[in-house]
């Protein structure tokens, strides 16, 4: 093979391996985006339209939590007259739709509604 | 205890405005102190009819910018009530309202928070009555403020779009929300101030208010009840007023 053909060859396969990466780059590029917009939306606030949508015995739960503030899973269950286990696994399970936090002070645990995002 | 009530319709033009300005006043008149919140942030009403004394608009309030106090308006000297009557106005800036209008549900989110916070501090200031006078339909303004609310009352036209938006909202918003409901059929055409029907859609009917132009024509620059009590409208607002205080 002529210097010259070689050559060729290897500019070629630069050019290959170029476009390649390129590619490469803007799907890791689009998967970062996908990853952050996902977030956003998994640490969406609790919206009154959101509200409306959840299923009776969490949107009570949620209500109530709006009305009073912060409160124990037994300060919830004085107003909706459930047991404070009932309330306090409708308020996990909140937790774990993003729309509600869970917190410490001393041996109690709060809740209140999530507003991490809210601006 | 104060009483926070959202004045709501499912259709637009069907006189909110000059019911919840008119009970406002209602109130006030027999001793209650009284705050009216302007709520139609789309588009603003009560800051047409009289004039903003302070800096703050309730959309600084629900952004964040201010306490509800700072909003309030006292009109108790202009319109001779025995009780205290504040105006929260809605910004009528048109660069405010296409700002409004991109917010996203994050902000409303925050915005349904304010008002139950701001709901409280006024509660804590003793006031005993808090209207809203809000959108039509539903918009996020609206529902946030039904949401803030102990009870909706719909200002109902004979409409069958009007009735059938009607029945969709209480089943698909006020009960879910679990708030007490009542119905005024306004503008009605058969001059009639008797109610033909006690209850709809499971709400009680509070009152029937004829269609009347000058209800309309005199609202531009007098509130009724204040000007003119003994009117059919105005004496109409005080039994409003008297069954809401008797529904609590």
């Amino acid at each position: 093979m002529l210097d010259s053909e070689l050559l060729e060859q290897i500019v070629k396969n630069l050019k290959e391996i170029n476009s390649k990466l390129d590619r490469l780059v803007m799907q890791v590029e689009d998967r970062e985006e996908q990853a952050t917009e996902k977030k956003r939306m998994m640490a969406d606030s609790l919206d009154v339209i959101t509200l409306l949508s959840l299923p009776d015995h969490l949107r009570t739960t949620a209500t109530t939590l709006f009305e009073i503030g912060p409160a124990t899973a037994e300060e919830i269950a004085k107003i909706t007259h459930k047991e404070r286990a009932v309330e306090s696994n409708y308020l996990n399970q909140l937790v774990r739709m993003n729309h509600v936090k869970k917190y410490r002070e001393g041996r109690k645990v709060y809740f209140r509604i999530n507003e991490s995002l809210k601006k | 205890m104060t009483l926070t009530i959202a004045i709501h319709s499912s259709k637009g033009g069907t006189g909110k405005t000059s019911i919840a300005l008119n009970l406002a006043v209602a109130f006030a008149a027999s001793g209650k102190d009284t705050c009216l919140i302007d709520m139609d942030l789309r588009g603003p009403s009560l800051c047409s009819m009289f004039k903003a004394k302070n800096n703050f608009w309730i959309n600084d309030f629900l952004s964040g910018k201010c306490s509800i106090k700072d909003t309030l308006n006292d009109i108790q000297k202009d319109m001779e009530t025995s009780g205290h009557m504040y105006l929260s106005f809605s910004n009528p800036d048109i660069g405010e309202i296409r700002d409004l209008v991109s917010k996203d549900r994050n902000w409303q989110a925050g915005a349904l928070k304010a008002l139950m916070t701001g709901k409280k501090e006024l509660a804590e200031e003793d006031m005993d009555v808090i209207i809203f006078d809000t959108s039509p339909g539903v918009e996020y303004e609206s529902i946030n403020a039904v949401a803030a609310s102990d009870m909706v009352v719909i200002v109902h036209n004979d409409t069958n779009a009007c009735n059938n938006c009607t029945e969709q909202l209480i089943k698909g918003v006020y009960e879910l929300l679990d708030k007490k409901r009542a119905i005024i059929d306004n503008m009605c055409h058969d001059n009639c101030l008797d109610l033909t029907e006690r209850t709809r859609h499971g709400a009680p009917i509070l009152a029937t208010i004829p269609c009347m132009c000058e209800i309309a024509t005199r609202s531009k620059n007098e509130v009724l009840v204040n000007t003119e009590p003994e009117h059919i409208f105005s004496k109409s607002i005080m039994r409003i007023r008297d069954k809401i205080e008797a529904m609590q």
